[in-house]
């Protein structure tokens, strides 16, 4: 029994420390992948240290954690003395109070502070950027506080009642009391909570996620973006980095603890010994000084660069240095050195306009899709260009000027354009298999197929296969594609957008519909994968074009960026990295010839006869294409799909077993 | 006197009442407003509750996942706790901390590292391969799902049973034994019964995260296992219809809230642990 | 036996009868509780047999063995109400429902416990809950019961009356019981033979009686009430020299001229006209005790307790006799000249020895 106990604890601690294991291995890996271990490399924490947008999105989450848990520790401790002091019944009350962000699922907490933000920082007060740093602070404040208060409380009701009045008996007022005497009484509660605020706000994502806007992002929720993409591996150091210091922090807490607790066993006194003093005096100091530097690291932000700009753009469209490629930010903020640019990103165009139609969020440049545009010019979420600002402009292509979807170019700039099309790995895909859009229903490869996550783009595929108009407002039509779509569902493997990448890189899916400039990007790491564009049914023909949303706070900024992007050198370079098509033509002066040359990014002048745009339909219709989409692809009824290998059966008998089991449980108790 | 304390104790904590009542309870408040009012005009309506009937499915879906995950957490993480319960001093302290310390990583960075194990050709089927067993499906399947939840959320079942059983006075042990009971019967008479508060608190420990996770399913699952805080996280952040998603996230405390007073009720008045 | 490395026990040699009151004496740490634990079961010594009705049970682990204790504090299981506490044992045994109901009752009726059955253990005072753990032992018939420190958690009160109904139920079952205190008191009020340990060696075994009267070296005679021991020279059988002078005493089977200690009982001194007296000293302290006087007399600068109901002022010169049954004669030992003096007589000297004898592990 006791050795059987002591091997699943060793079995239980390798289940735990396994991922982690891999995750630490792989940030000394030379290669990219975390499966395959090519060599050994340093190269990766030498990137994280170059990377500022990384080491400053890591200051941030310090800062953050720092901030919340403190002003929690400050004010969770006057909070607790209080509650002490209430008569039973209030305190009930306030600590079913406490209790509710405690039991609370995290995803609600977070949507619920997030509506809130919005509710009043939008709609009552008007504010452009409802959700920022304050509102993130608010809401870390409010989960760390319970923390504080729940390890504060067994600590007062632990104290001697005795003591405050034995110390007012010897001439304390209540206030010197409560520092002489409860505080010195209380503080390993007080460390306790701290600590618990501090790390859980450091790791927290979900509620972050909700409630911050691209202004003010925190290392986990930009992780959530990062592992969505090929996940870089410099982001494996920056863990192992944490891991290590984590842990460290951890043992020398735990072992000068276990010290302290021997000595005080040894003499029965509690006497501090002078090591823990100075490592306490000097634990105050660290943390004094990192909050001073926390706050003098905001200002200087805040007033080095006069300017924040806000970007806004899809995952991986924009070059960013990997790869011997030229870091397009950096540059930027090189020739316009009082402007920073706060780069995030969004990956789909749905994504973006919930983002800003939910409002909260101030951005100062969005790169949506043409149909997209349409809409919000439409809804009246864009600003008017002022081209004095944008003399690029010129290089434009005039086929890319007065498109169908801003016809004056007043509010958008193009930025690229491309197709949709099917990527496949040649080594599980028959050839003869290749005949159309029909691909991607082909049961033959069920489980191994991608379907592009966005009603839009789902949608027309399903019309180009049907051979309906991609831009039909015909409800029965849609209706049918929906069919479609809810028909295809058993077959696909998961719904993705930025994910695609991993999964067919990976080969752990064959078949995907997506778009051309990502597919090079994943033929050029893995050879087997090759791109179809079914020029018989018809295939979306899209531009992303730079826009500035009625929410942005620095347009002049935005404009210099935009005329930036806009110069032929520049556009060039960027597609360099992102292998999509620029409207410019002269950028392929600077691009790499086999990009220029590809028959992917710049298929002929026949082939693109075929192409269509999305056009905005509206907002009735949109919405009912969205819900039809949500059901096709999410909640769908299933019952074929049932596979027989499925574990079904087994977990099913699990929870039999447990349900009867509380059962049993139960009765027992009621007896 | 007594008024005096009380007078100073609603002083003390009225600000921490007004920031917890205006940060949790208005929030909720809100959060059924959304939830009652039609998208398009604001106006109140019954919509998106009805539009509620199509999310049941994956509704029963996270609960049953997350109730096999929690019961499989049990089933590991008591046997651990109880392990670490009746180590040394120091030695208890050092695996407490090994348990916290995976809580304090990013818990999208591990789930990850568990796509590179479990994927088609990740390190498990490589080595899997190599012995000649061959290639299994393992990720994207209900099973790796629970896997997820499990690895996710197994410390938070392991401490509070090991807060619980190491507070286990041993004299009653021996009490027990003493009065006839062999280590099986000790252990179902006495140890058992006693480590239900902490079993109580971890079951809900573990099941409120997992009912409510959106990351775990989206990484290791496929089509067929999408879970509800997926869905809420779908309408907030991409359908553009966050009344839904509020009607949704109503309906997910709502099931919380029951289900720990569930716990509770059947957990007795004793407080809960702290972890 | 040795525990952490460090012997704990050594030497030890006891046999237990049928039907006898038996207690463990002994200061904290003197290994009583060790002792207590392995007949219980729940210590195996590294060393020596436990052997029960002939049979050596060293290895027989403690729920197969027909002991049962009454723990320190009592550990009673917080899961279950008094009934159910009490039936645990029956129920382990299999017992058929209507013989439990009817054993329990009558048990709980005998410590006096009738209509508690359903109450929590949490709300009963501590004079209940130790009913509730003696029911709980004795509910099991066992051959032995174990007590340690059974009363130790109780007020002075509480425990007289709780010391008496032991004593009864004793007497009524007809079990044997180990009984281990610190309080000396209660031990020679209680026991049949007791047992006086320190520093995990028994120091004497004998009947109360035998115990007080008859102590074996410094350490019993000092921890069994009070003693004042002084160095002498045994001269020959019945004859015993200390402060220079030759007293008649009791004792005999001492080597001739051997150094012996000299114990003599504080109640056994009786003060006399100085010049009838064998000795004379000064009164230095004088303590009143409700029953008599604690008096602390200077003899030659040995300093000795007398406790009478005379009272004599300080500064007074007494005179004493010692008659030849209140001198009892010791073999030298480890513990001699460790005890006895009392130059640094404190009135609070009871709580003193209490307080030291806190807790034991």
């Amino acid at each position: 029994m006791k050795r059987a106990n002591k091997i699943l604890t060793i079995l239980m601690f390798l289940f735990l420390y396994a991922p982690m294991a891999v995750l630490i291995v792989a940030s000394f890996n030379t290669g990219n992948d975390i499966t395959n271990f090519e060599g050994f490399t340093f190269r990766q924490y030498a990137l994280l240290f170059k990377d500022s947008t990384l080491l400053s999105l890591l200051g941030n989450s310090v800062l953050v954690a720092l901030l919340s848990s403190f002003i929690a520790v400050a004010f969770g401790t006057v909070a607790a003395v209080g509650i002490h002091n209430l008569n039973p019944k209030m305190r009930k009350v306030v600590m079913r109070l406490t209790d509710i962000p405690m039991t609370n699922p995290d995803i609600v907490t977070g949507v619920s502070l997030s509506l809130l933000f919005i509710f009043v920082g939008s709609n009552l007060l008007g504010a452009k950027a409802a959700l920022n740093f304050g509102t993130l602070l608010i809401a870390h404040v409010t989960f760390c506080l319970p923390y504080v208060i729940l390890n504060v409380m067994p600590k007062l009701k632990q104290m001697d009642r005795s003591l405050t009045d034995a110390a007012m008996d010897l001439g304390c007022t209540p206030l010197q009391s409560f520092f002489k005497v409860t505080l010195p009484e209380i503080m390993p509660g007080i460390i306790a909570g701290g600590i618990m605020a501090f790390t859980m706000s450091l790791d927290d994502f979900v509620i972050s996620y909700f409630v911050t806007g691209p202004g003010f992002i925190t290392l986990p929720v930009e992780i959530y973006s990062y592992t969505k993409k090929p996940i870089q591996p410099k982001i494996y150091a920056m863990f192992t980095l944490l891991f290590g210091l984590i842990f460290v922090l951890m043992l020398t807490m735990n072992l000068l603890q276990i010290n302290a607790e021997k000595k005080k066993k040894d003499t029965r006194v509690r006497v501090e010994s002078k090591g823990m003093r100075i490592f306490k005096r000097a634990g105050a100091v660290a943390l004094a000084l990192c909050l001073l530097l926390g706050c003098v690291f905001l200002g200087v932000q805040a007033n080095q660069h006069t300017i924040i700009l806000n970007v806004y753009n899809w995952g991986m469209n924009i070059a960013d240095g990997t790869d011997d490629t030229l870091d397009i930010i950096a540059a930027f903020e090189e020739k316009y050195p009082h402007i920073k640019v706060n780069y995030s990103t969004y990956d789909s165009n749905e994504v973006l306009y919930t983002k800003l139609k939910n409002g909260g969020i101030s951005v100062d440049v969005i790169i949506p899709s043409d149909y997209m545009i349409d809409r919000m010019i439409e809804e009246n979420m864009l600003l008017e260009l002022n081209y004095d600002n944008i003399p690029n402009f010129s290089y434009v292509d005039a086929s890319f000027r007065n498109p169908d979807y801003d016809p004056e170019n007043k509010y958008s700039v193009p930025y690229t354009w491309g197709t949709v099309g099917i990527l496949y790995n040649t080594k599980y895909v028959d050839s003869a298999d290749v005949t159309g859009w029909e691909l991607l229903w082909n049961e033959k490869y069920a489980g191994k197929i991608l379907m592009i996550d966005n009603s839009r783009d789902a949608f027309g595929i399903a019309q180009y296969l049907l051979g309906y108009d991609v831009n039909t407002m015909d409800k029965a039509q849609l209706q049918e594609c929906a069919d479609k779509l809810a028909q295809q569902r058993p077959l696909v493997q998961q719904y993705v957008m930025d994910q695609i990448y991993a999964t067919m890189q990976n080969e752990e899916a064959y078949v995907a519909a997506y778009y051309a400039g990502d597919c090079m990007l994943m033929m050029e790491e893995n050879p087997d994968l090759a791109f179809y564009l079914p020029e018989h049914q018809g295939f979306n023909l899209f531009t992303d074009a730079m826009c500035i949303p009625t929410c942005a706070q620095e347009k002049e900024a935005a404009e210099l960026f935009i005329n930036f992007l806009c110069d032929p050198e520049i556009s060039g370079a960027n597609m360099d990295y992102i292998c999509y098509a620029s409207p410019i033509s002269e950028a392929k002066n600077y691009m790499e010839d086999y990009l220029a040359e590809s028959q992917i990014v710049y298929p002929s002048s026949q082939i693109l006869e075929k192409g269509t745009s999305y056009a905005y339909l509206s907002e009735d219709i949109s919405r009912y294409v969205e819900g039809l989409y949500q059901h096709a692809t999410k909640t769908a009824d299933q019952s074929q799909t049932d596979n027989p290998n499925s574990l079904w059966p087994i977990v099913a008998v699990i929870a039999l077993v447990g349900v009867a089991g509380v059962v049993w449980f139960l009765r027992k108790k009621k007896k | 006197m007594k008024k005096n304390k009380s007078s100073l104790g609603v002083m003390l904590s009225l600000p921490y009442m007004i920031w917890m009542a205006v940060f949790t309870l208005i929030p909720l408040g809100v959060v059924c407003y959304y939830a009652l009012t039609d998208p398009d005009t604001g106006a109140f309506s019954w919509v998106n509750v009805t539009m509620l009937g199509e999310y049941w499915s994956v509704l029963g879906r996270s609960i049953l996942y997350s109730l096999v995950s929690a019961l499989i957490c049990l089933l590991l993480g008591y046997p651990v706790a109880y392990f670490i319960a009746h180590q040394g001093k120091v030695a208890q302290k050092i695996l407490y901390m090994l348990v916290m310390l995976p809580m304090c990583m990013s818990f999208l960075l591990r789930t990850l590292a568990w796509v590179g194990l479990l994927q088609d050709t990740g390190i498990i089927n490589d080595f899997l391969d190599l012995i000649g067993i061959g290639r299994l499906q393992l990720i994207r399947t209900p099973a790796a799902v629970i896997l997820g939840m499990v690895y996710n959320y197994l410390p938070y079942m392991i401490l509070p049973l090991y807060a619980t059983i190491v507070k286990i006075d041993h004299r009653l042990v021996e009490a027990a034994e003493d009065l006839g009971c062999n280590s099986l019967q000790v252990f179902t008479k006495v140890i058992f019964p006693l480590s239900v508060p902490g079993i109580l608190s971890g079951i809900t420990m573990v099941f409120v995260p997992a009912v409510s996770t959106f990351y775990i399913s989206q990484k290791l699952g496929n089509t067929d296992t999408i879970l509800i805080g997926d869905i809420i996280e779908k309408w907030f952040k991409q359908g553009n219809n966050p009344h839904l998603g509020a009607a949704l996230s109503l309906v997910l405390m709502i099931l919380v809230f029951v289900c720990t007073g569930i716990m509770n009720r059947f957990g007795g008045e004793e407080e809960g642990v702290i972890v | 036996m040795e525990f952490d490395g460090e012997r704990i026990l050594d030497g030890i040699n006891l046999y237990i009868n049928d039907h006898e009151f038996l207690t463990l004496l002994g200061p904290s740490g003197c290994g009583k509780t060790t002792t207590l634990r392995i007949i219980g079961g729940f210590l195996t010594p590294t060393s020596g047999t436990v052997t029960f009705d002939g049979q050596v049970i060293n290895d027989v682990p403690p729920y197969k063995r027909q002991i049962n204790t009454v723990f320190q504090r009592y550990a009673l299981f917080p899961h279950l109400d008094v009934y159910e506490n009490v039936a645990f044992g029956l129920h382990i045994k299999k017992m058929s429902k209507e013989e439990i109901h009817t054993r329990v009752t009558e048990m709980l009726a005998v410590v006096g416990l009738k209509g508690y059955e359903n109450r929590h253990i949490q709300n009963l005072s501590g004079g209940q809950q130790q009913r509730v753990a003696i029911a709980r032992a004795l509910v099991n018939e066992p051959k032995v019961l174990l007590l340690d420190e059974p009363l130790g958690a109780l007020d002075l009160r509480l425990r007289k009356d709780m010391q008496n109904e032991l004593k009864r139920i004793q007497q009524a079952t007809g079990i044997t019981f180990v009984y281990v205190t610190h309080d000396q008191e209660e031990a020679l009020s209680m026991s049949d033979t007791v047992v006086v340990m320190d520093k995990g060696r028994i120091q004497q075994i004998g009947k109360p009686e035998d115990i007080y009267n008859e102590p074996k070296n410094a350490f019993v005679a000092d921890f069994i009430g009070e003693s004042n021991i002084l160095d002498g020279i045994m001269l020959e059988d019945f004859k015993v020299k200390f402060f220079g002078r030759t007293f008649k005493c009791l004792d005999a089977g001492f080597a001739p001229n051997e150094p012996v200690d000299v114990v003599i009982r504080p109640e056994d001194i009786d003060f006399v006209p100085v010049e009838e007296g064998h000795l004379t000293g000064t009164v230095t302290s004088v303590t009143f005790k409700g029953l008599n006087y604690d008096i602390i007399v200077d003899f030659k600068g040995f300093k000795w307790l007398i406790q009478t109901t005379d009272f004599q002022p300080v500064g007074a010169t007494v005179g004493i006799r010692l008659n030849p049954e209140d001198i009892h004669i010791m073999h030298k030992s480890a513990y001699s000249g460790m005890f006895g003096d009392y130059s640094s007589y404190s009135a609070e000297y009871d709580e003193l020895t209490e307080d030291a004898a806190d807790e034991e592990e």
